[in-house]
């Protein structure tokens, strides 16, 4: 089992965010993840990273178990992410920005510098590398976090609603960029709102709703499932 | 042999910043045996003095992000260590620097480690109480620190005392400081440290997820800034010959510290110089002019010229200039084309 | 250490905890509303006591009479303050409001030794060594007036703030800046309105503290590194805070400067502030997370 949540839970001031999720991933897949707003899905991303810790229940990844690990320490086991709303360093340049990812495993600056370009190429940052971070645009700040994530080198990578604000066109090359990811060897768990962009992909969802695994399947049965519709549409929309 | 001079010399003016950057070294070296003037040759030790101060303040200041206010703590400690060193325990004051070192990158590390946590004016908050409890109990431990009297340091010149007559072996000894922490310092910036500092100062929940080590980084960032604050106090020690609480720990000392920093240009190695070559003077001079009869004028004028600065210059004077020198670098003599 | 001298020190820890609520109710609205730290503080305390003094000099005005000039005149002189240097600076980092404060700081101490040189200057009034008795316990006169005021002025600020439009005005930009704008508050005039009244507190405080203290032009940061660690302690942007842990700090710098040493009752609130900033910097009233500077 390549990454595992164990009736993982965190509450928030007496608000339970996220509450006896279980969650199995096997190497090499592309999970979706998705719910409403506020159903807890970054919070999840949040607890498995290291930003937050699980108020009970456990994170394991690759036999290891996460708790008590901080966010860096998370990294370097293996596992990237991006952020919903994307932290670019706004005082570097984007190739600067993608060494700092680079920097967890390569300790030279040049190789660094020498990785983050490939991976600049890798994601069609390549003719911005000397842009300064703060003065892209949404669409590229977007595949710049994926670019510094996919720098760290992980072997699992949480992708936060990297297509929120896209065009059909860019979503269409975000998805073959995320493709080619996974084709690289490496496992996702991706949380997305862009309903035909994540069935596409993944091959297996998991619906949260309140903090709550209510589903998980192939794209195809969790669509038609009971529960997920009346989460998304509100039980007055049920249709009969 | 010819070949290889050529060489070095179409890199060298190949590029008219690095020629600009050699003459300034060489200038900087022959500048103390050049200005003879006892004042002007004080006013030049001050300078590589503040820019030493501003370099090692620079590290967290301008790399990490966290202001201190209170780097006078460290800079007292220093001095406090290698004079009760030397003075009281008889040890060599070559050996008392290091130890003045050792002590202040100590004491950085005992601060950080629990301040780092706290954000923006909190820090900086934090960092004045610690200079203030430190003077308060240098004044208080009076067997060790001789209290409000302070510590007279026996003037026995020579080198291996530290001490010197002119005034000349001082100021390369300075200047020895500031370019040593001028290459720290140049180092961490294009290394793994600096680029991992600089994104910490961004974001510091972006850069741990990317597997910044914000603790580690930091507190290595504060040794080498304690350390080399803590030479400096050793140096002024030695130079002025008399330390007391008010003075090694003071609040000025601090903010002029980070000032040099703030006003040069934060995050840059050369940043610091080019503020405590342009604050020093002023500074020293103001004081000369006006310090006797009209005491709080120099203050006023200071003061006055730090909010106007500020208010202009929000990013500190580099950057403006930095971007006029540039555009006038282009119009010098370049022997190849970049 | 007997009763009567144990309640002799509480007591007078209280009524220099009163003035010290004064200085730092002014101080945590500045830092509370405005979130930047106001380093000429003190300044504005030295001001106050400056001109309590000269309108004591040249028009005989005893100090409680000229309070409410004074308070005016520094009222009008934050007003002033946060005009020019304050406003200018409302979007740059933090560090460089500091630079600016401490700046200006600087200047004020600057321009006062010029003006008047180093010499303390004192207010001597017919009451101003006169004492009362509250049965063993010896008080000064114009220490138990300046905690009272301070006590009613304290109380007329939580009016303020609770009945009056700029009050809630005022509350609700500290709580959320951006609810507030879109409230239609205009958060210009607030924090022009917050830094005037910071500096009047301020005023308020010098004017009070004439007839038992001294003024000189470093005065100021005697008193605003005691008022860092009360706002600290209090409770950001809290005004219950800011007066109970005057009090607190009061007190206990009285009583480490009987029970330890005189000079080290400094070093023993620095070391409080500390500890309050590592464990609980949101202070004792202050609300979890808003030591987070920055805007909420």
């Amino acid at each position: 089992m390549f990454l595992e949540l164990r009736k993982v839970t965190k509450n928030f001031g007496g608000l339970a965010a996220v509450r006896q999720v279980d969650l199995e991933i096997c190497e090499g897949e592309m999970v979706g993840l998705i719910g409403p707003n506020g159903a807890g899905k970054t919070t999840i991303f949040n607890l498995i990273s290291g930003m937050y810790r699980p108020d009970s229940g456990e994170v394991v990844f690759r036999g290891t178990n996460l708790l008590g690990r901080k966010a860096h320490q998370v990294c370097r086991e293996g596992i990237g992410r991006t952020f919903q709303l994307a932290k670019p360093f706004g005082k570097l340049n984007v190739v600067e920005n993608v060494m700092i990812g680079s920097f967890c495993r390569i300790k030279d600056a040049d190789q660094a510098r020498e990785h983050a370009l490939r991976i600049l190429e890798t994601v069609g940052l390549h003719h911005r590398r000397e842009a300064l971070a703060g003065s892209l645009v949404a669409a590229e700040r977007k595949r710049l976090e994926l670019a510094k994530a996919l720098a760290t080198q992980p072997k699992l990578l949480l992708l936060d609603e990297v297509m929120a604000g896209l065009n059909p066109a860019e979503i269409a090359q975000v998805l073959t960029l995320i493709r080619r990811i996974n084709q690289m060897g490496i496992t996702l768990l991706i949380i997305e709102h862009v309903m035909g962009a994540i069935m596409k992909l993944s091959q297996r969802v998991v619906v949260v709703h309140h903090g709550e695994k209510i589903a998980e399947g192939t794209p195809g049965e969790v669509a038609s499932d009971q529960r997920v519709i009346e989460a998304y549409l509100g039980e007055e929309y049920l249709l009969a | 042999m010819t070949g290889a001079l050529a060489r070095l010399a179409r890199a060298l003016c190949g590029d008219s910043r690095r020629y600009l950057g050699l003459a300034a070294i060489v200038v900087l070296c022959l500048l103390p045996l050049v200005v003879r003037n006892p004042f002007y040759a004080h006013i030049l030790i001050m300078m590589f003095f503040y820019a030493s101060l501003g370099l090692a303040w620079n590290i967290i200041g301008g790399f990490a992000g966290q202001l201190s206010f209170g780097h006078a703590a460290f800079f007292g400690v220093g001095a406090y260590t290698s004079s009760i060193l030397s003075v009281k325990l008889g040890v060599s004051p070559w050996l008392a620097l290091f130890a003045a070192g050792g002590m202040a990158a100590a004491t950085a590390a005992a601060v950080s480690y629990p301040c780092f946590r706290l954000r923006g004016p909190f820090f900086a908050l934090s960092t004045i109480a610690v200079a203030e409890v430190l003077r308060i109990l240098a004044i208080y431990f009076k067997e060790f620190t001789e209290g409000s009297v302070g510590i007279l340091i026996p003037f026995k010149p020579g080198i291996a005392n530290l001490m010197f007559r002119s005034k000349v072996p001082y100021a390369y000894f300075a200047l020895l400081l500031m370019a040593a922490v001028f290459a720290v310092s140049w180092l961490i910036e294009h290394s793994r440290l600096g680029y991992s500092l600089l994104a910490l100062r961004e974001d510091e929940d972006a850069a741990e997820a990317l597997g910044v080590n914000a603790t580690e980084c930091k507190l290595i960032a504060a040794v080498l800034s304690g350390f080399f604050t803590g030479l400096t106090g050793c140096f002024s020690a030695q130079y002025v010959l008399f330390i007391e609480p008010f003075t090694e720990f003071s609040l000025d000392l601090s903010i002029m510290i980070s000032l040099t920093a703030m006003i040069g240009g934060l995050g840059t190695s050369v940043g610091p110089i080019l503020g405590a070559f342009l604050l020093t003077p002023l500074q020293e001079l103001l004081r000369a002019w006006l310090g006797g009869q009209q005491q709080g004028l120099h203050l006023f004028i200071y003061g006055t010229v730090l909010v106007v600065c500020v208010i202009l210059l929000p990013n500190g004077l580099i950057t403006w200039l930095s971007r006029r020198l540039l555009s006038l670098l282009r119009h010098l003599p370049a022997a190849a084309a970049e | 250490m007997s009763g009567q001298i144990f309640g002799q020190v509480i007591i007078s820890g209280l009524l220099l905890g009163g003035v010290y609520a004064l200085i730092s109710i002014g101080l945590t609205l500045i830092f509370g509303v405005i979130r930047i730290v106001n380093f000429a503080h003190g300044e504005f305390l030295m001001l106050s006591m400056y001109i309590t003094f000269w309108s004591f000099h040249y028009w005989g005005w005893d100090p409680y009479f000229s309070l409410a000039f004074v308070t005016l005149a520094l009222f009008v002189f934050g007003l002033a303050a946060h005009r020019s240097i304050i406003q200018p600076l409302l979007g740059a980092p933090p560090f460089m409001q500091i630079f600016a404060t401490f700046g200006l700081s600087i200047a004020l101490q600057g321009a006062a030794l010029f003006f008047w040189k180093a010499d303390y200057r004192t207010v001597q009034t017919s009451y101003s060594t006169s004492t009362m008795n509250l049965g063993p316990i010896i008080l000064s006169w114009p220490r138990v007036i300046a905690f009272v005021v301070a006590l009613g002025i304290t109380l007329l600020l939580f009016w303020f703030f609770k009945h009056t439009y700029v009050g809630k005005a005022i509350r609700a930009v500290s709580q959320d800046r951006d609810a507030a704008q879109l409230m239609g508050i205009d958060i210009g005039r607030v924090y022009l309105i917050t830094f005037g009244l910071g500096a009047a507190c301020a005023g308020m405080a010098g004017a009070l503290l004439m007839p038992s203290y001294y003024a000189f032009p470093m005065v100021g940061t005697n008193f605003v590194l005691a008022a860092f660690v009360i706002v600290v302690l209090g409770g950001m942007g809290n005004v219950t805070g800011a007066f109970i842990g005057a009090l607190i700090i009061g007190v206990v710098e009285a009583v480490s400067g009987v029970l330890i040493a005189p000079q080290l009752k400094e070093a023993v609130y620095f070391a409080i502030f500390l500890l309050v900033l590592l464990l609980k910097p949101s202070g004792l009233f202050g609300i979890a997370g808003a030591e987070e500077v920055g805007l909420k």
